[in-house]
């Protein structure tokens, strides 16, 4: 008889160990739901995250740019699809999750709550937007739950590409672009730093699940030193091409060695996660229009099937 | 029936002829032809695919080696009773923990009258390393991709390159005031 401390330990061991815990290994009730929290929320966000970008699909400025888009929001469904799988390896059925989703029950990142205003936004969601995604993904690819990792080394091998395509955009529209499209960028990034920014989540001393989710090897590292990171590696790039960081209080710390930012607003941050965001109503009421019009496509293939496995018989 | 999701289907991916079919993750669909064809669009964006596999996901029987573990009488368990008639079972197995984007991997073929009897004798018959989890799925239960469809359904892949950071070359401000301008930007 093993008892539930003993099964603990055997469990925290393994993931000391380095060793992936799988389906129908024993695994403590709160890893299990601190893991379908996690991955729900980062399903929904990549199916919600298709919307932002997708509206320009029709407004692309080139042939190429256009088959660059339809390729990244694509990609944005099936990195749905691959953690939709993770997250089901748990228990979630796919109609719960779904179910959360659009009735407004269902968290996802508050930055998709913002609009996309102008083409500069497509580049420097795919820089910014991607890029602090895959800083928190890389590390998640280390995740101790091997479906949650495997759908993160798969997401990011695909995703590099996101981030390269809008940074060639953004780098090439401030260097060698018109006025025009000089200060189209400066605007994007103007609007989307901040929003960037709180993508890492609460800070530390706000963030209740951190503990927890570091001591059984979900996280490696925290939101405020995965923000610094970002912070650090975008300070310098923006520098090299002359766009100007939103912050006045931006500064570099000699001592540390990083960048410092000023203070970010969390009132804002709480305010869009509650669902008071620019765009939530509009996010959530695309989502529900799209569930209803696929409705009798769903019914009419299930209707198929059933069909065919009747006259097979 | 107000709505459906469908049920879940397994995706297994053979990258190229000499590789294993390896476990991708999930698709749903309402039957296994539709589930060849949403496993096409969900993991084959990218090249390489030769070959896809798709099984429903309550065909599979899953054991992992702490299940095994947990209960070794499991093992050494004589057959039931009265075996039922025997059939192919296809076998998968985990034997790495180096980080990946794939699962399980086809190891090979049992013939065995229940699934618990299939796992019983790929211990015995795949015992080439040490197996963190098994697969063990009826093979009547599985669709496989046609050869004929291989040029239609998975070269597309190889033509976008787009899809790839290696296409954007190397971007760096300094190299971007050196380069030429791209007119279709």
């Amino acid at each position: 008889m093993t008892t539930e401390a003993e099964q603990l330990a055997h469990f925290e061991a393994r993931i000391a160990r380095g060793e992936k815990i799988e389906p129908g290994d024993w695994m403590p009730a709160e890893y299990r739901r601190q893991l379908i929290r996690m991955i729900s929320q980062h399903a929904h966000s990549e199916v919600v995250g298709m919307l932002p970008e997708g509206q320009w699909i029709t407004s692309a400025p080139s042939l190429r740019r256009k088959m660059v888009l339809i390729a990244k929001v694509q990609d944005e469904a099936g990195h749905g699809q691959y953690l939709y799988h993770a997250a089901e390896t748990l228990g979630a059925t796919r109609e719960e999750m779904l179910e959360a989703l659009l009735t407004g029950k269902a968290k996802y990142s508050s930055v998709f709550n913002y609009p996309t205003l102008t083409w500069a936004d497509v580049a420097m969601i795919g820089w910014l937007v991607d890029g602090a995604a895959i800083k928190n993904q890389t590390m998640l690819a280390h995740a101790s739950y091997g479906p949650y990792s495997r759908a993160m080394v798969r997401i990011c091998a695909e995703e590099t590409f996101h981030h390269k395509q809008g940074k060639e955009m953004i780098v090439h529209y401030a260097t060698q672009g018109t006025s025009a499209q000089r200060a189209m960028a400066q605007d994007a990034l103007n609007r989307w730093w901040w929003p960037s920014l709180m993508m890492f989540g609460p800070h530390d001393s706000a963030s209740s699940n951190s503990e927890v989710l570091i001591r059984w090897g979900i996280k490696t590292k925290t939101n405020d030193e995965l923000r610094q990171e970002f912070v650090d590696e975008m300070a310098e790039e923006f520098r090299a091409i002359n766009l100007v960081i939103p912050d006045p209080a931006l500064r570099y710390d000699a001592a540390t060695g990083h960048w410092v930012h000023g203070p970010i607003d969390w009132d804002e941050f709480w305010r869009v996660v509650r669902g008071h965001g620019p765009c939530n109503a509009e996010r959530l009421a695309a989502r529900r229009q799209a569930h209803e019009d696929g409705l009798w496509v769903r019914q009419a293939m299930a209707g198929y099937a059933a069909q065919r496995v009747a006259t097979a018989d | 029936m107000n709505d459906t999701q469908w049920p879940r289907f397994e995706v297994f991916k053979q990258d190229t002829p000499g590789k294993p079919h390896q476990a991708v993750g999930s698709v749903h669909a309402p039957d296994l032809e539709m589930a060849l064809l949403m496993a096409r669009d969900v993991f084959v964006r990218r090249p390489r695919c030769h070959s896809l596999w798709v099984t429903p996901a309550d065909a599979i029987f899953s054991i992992t080696q702490e299940e095994l573990e947990a209960q070794p009488a499991w093992l050494t368990a004589p057959p039931a009773a009265a075996p039922a008639a025997t059939e192919t079972y296809l076998v998968f197995r985990k034997t790495s923990q180096r980080r990946a984007m794939t699962f399980v991997e086809h190891v090979g073929e049992v013939v065995a009258a229940s699934p618990q009897a299939a796992v019983q004798q790929a211990l015995t018959q795949f015992a080439t390393a040490p197996t963190w989890v098994w697969w063990v799925v009826p093979a009547g239960a599985v669709a496989q991709s046609d050869a004929e469809d291989s040029a239609s359904w998975f070269e597309p892949a190889d033509d976008k390159t787009y899809r790839h950071q290696s296409a954007y070359g190397f971007v760096s401000p300094r190299r971007q005031r050196r380069g030429p301008a791209d007119p279709a930007s």
